[in-house]
């Protein structure tokens, strides 16, 4: 219970660090993917004339990854950042990845609010089916907690991570079929794409907003095996790493 | 049996020293030589403080005093040894520590006492707080970035002190503030040992601890060299120098 209580309160401090001394405040919630969707039309919707509804397609793919580019972002450096409370304070680290994906979890709610009011003029079905995209966005933020716990634990003892992961992620989203259609993919690049964890979440969340029918069985699975080895992962790097996070930070 | 508050048994603690750079890459990569040292900050410590007793620890810049501390608060775990307290901590009372300098201070007030997990216990804390640290509503409201350092000594100090746990922990935390909030302050820290509470207290002021505490120890390199009467062992450290 108590500890419920100290996830809510870190949680609550990134929210209102997080957009501090800012003019528009939570709205770069929504600016942020506008601006992106606006390149995306100016550069993409011409190219691809077999996509109906390109706003749609385009804006259900980049609010997941907005979602993901900010969490990990944030949570690289949440250990080393909060050094002053792990060293006053007996709590454990992984808190403090975990309220960063919490806080970004509030933010995509009330991006998913406004996204679902402002897709009803570009083609959105309302459906009992949004309703899946619950259960995608917590297997979602279940593989970005895995992942952060690997990469704030090894940005401890080597602050090249954080760089390195600011370096990938432009990769990582243009290899992820966010703007553009996944079919015009090349039969032998394919692979690539298939390579990239993020893939099936977005695949998942497009299914649920754009397509006009469910995700298959075989699609869940994957997102589930992902979400569970990757916390797997994240959590054993975490216990190997812990004891030693003090003299480091 | 039940009146030890804390014991602390043969405690090791090393941490991983990081010679992490261009070259380390190039040595793990052709030798295969790990970037970290094993260092030993604390060797084959053993103390214990009774109920009511206040402990000093006494010791050069990097002795291990801070790492004690921590690891008798369980923020450090040890390598070996075995470290039994009965009751609760109040946060270790650093100059500023745990203090979120973007946050005004009542936010960092409502944050601290939430993970200390004070909030619920005790309604009063925040007004307590705002008494003891004689800090206005004006300057409660700011982002503590722009408070001098012995504002920032006041809030900790104050936060700290809301908490109402059996042992206190004080890091050199009188250092910083006014002589008036100093005062204060240790007027506060006999008041606490009063009531029967413990109080460990690091200090580089030999004269401090010997009012406040009645036992002490003094650590040289991480190892514990002295150990016994306040006095006696603040009149070792001073033939340190």
């Amino acid at each position: 219970m108590q500890n419920i209580t100290r996830i809510y309160a870190l949680s609550k401090r990134n929210v209102i660090l997080r957009y501090k001394n800012s003019l528009v405040g939570f709205f770069w919630g929504f600016i942020k993917p506008a601006i992106y969707l606006l390149i995306f039309m100016v550069m993409f919707s011409q190219s691809f004339p077999s996509v109906t509804n390109y706003v749609l397609f385009a804006s259900s793919g980049l609010i997941l990854w907005f979602f993901f580019s900010n969490v990990t972002t944030q949570a690289v450096g949440s250990i080393v950042g909060s050094s002053g409370l792990i060293k006053a304070i007996n709590i454990p680290a992984y808190f403090f990845p975990l309220s960063e994906v919490l806080s970004e979890l509030f933010n995509l709610l009330l991006t998913i609010i406004v996204f679902l009011v402002m897709m009803y003029w570009f083609g959105i079905v309302y459906s009992a089916k949004l309703i899946l995209i619950i259960p995608l966005v917590i297997l979602f933020a279940t593989f970005a907690y895995g992942l952060n716990l690997i990469l704030c634990s090894i940005n401890v003892f080597f602050r090249d991570i954080g760089i390195i992961w600011g370096t990938i992620q432009p990769a990582l989203f243009y290899l992820s079929p966010i703007g553009y259609p996944e079919t015009m993919i090349p039969d032998q690049y394919k692979l690539v794409i298939k390579a990239n964890p993020i893939y099936y979440f977005i695949k998942v969340g497009r299914t649920v907003f754009y397509d006009n029918f469910p995700p298959s069985m075989h699609a869940w699975n994957v997102c589930i095996g992902i979400s569970v080895i990757t916390l797997g992962i994240g959590l054993f790097v975490y216990s190997r790493l812990k004891n030693q996070f003090i003299s480091a930070i | 049996m039940s009146d030890i508050v804390i014991k602390v048994e043969n405690v090791h603690v090393s941490f991983w020293q990081n010679n992490v750079g261009v070259y380390s890459v190039k040595d793990l990569i052709t030798l295969g030589k790990s970037p970290f040292k094993s260092k030993t900050i604390l060797n084959n410590i053993s103390v214990e403080v009774k109920k009511g007793e206040s402990l000093g620890i006494l010791g050069r810049n990097g002795s291990g005093k801070s790492t004690l501390l921590r690891t008798i608060a369980g923020i450090i775990k040890p390598d070996q040894g075995k470290i039994t307290v009965n009751g609760t901590f109040a946060p270790i009372l650093a100059i500023g520590a745990g203090l979120e300098v973007e946050l005004t201070g009542y936010e960092n007030i409502a944050l601290l006492l939430a993970l200390y997990g004070t909030a619920r216990k005790n309604t009063n804390a925040v007004e307590n707080i705002k008494e003891f640290s004689e800090l206005s509503d004006e300057v409660l409201r700011m982002p503590v970035k722009q408070y001098s350092s012995g504002m920032v000594a006041r809030l900790a100090f104050s936060i700290s002190l809301a908490n109402e746990s059996d042992i206190l922990i004080i890091d050199e935390v009188l250092a910083v503030g006014d002589q008036g909030f100093q005062a204060k302050c240790l007027d506060k820290i006999y008041k606490i040992r009063d009531e029967g509470k413990t109080i460990l207290f690091v200090s580089h002021f030999p004269d401090g601890v010997t009012q406040i505490c009645n036992k002490a120890i003094l650590l040289e390199h991480g190892e514990m060299i002295d150990s016994g009467d306040s006095i006696d062992v603040c009149n070792h450290y001073k033939k340190l120098f």
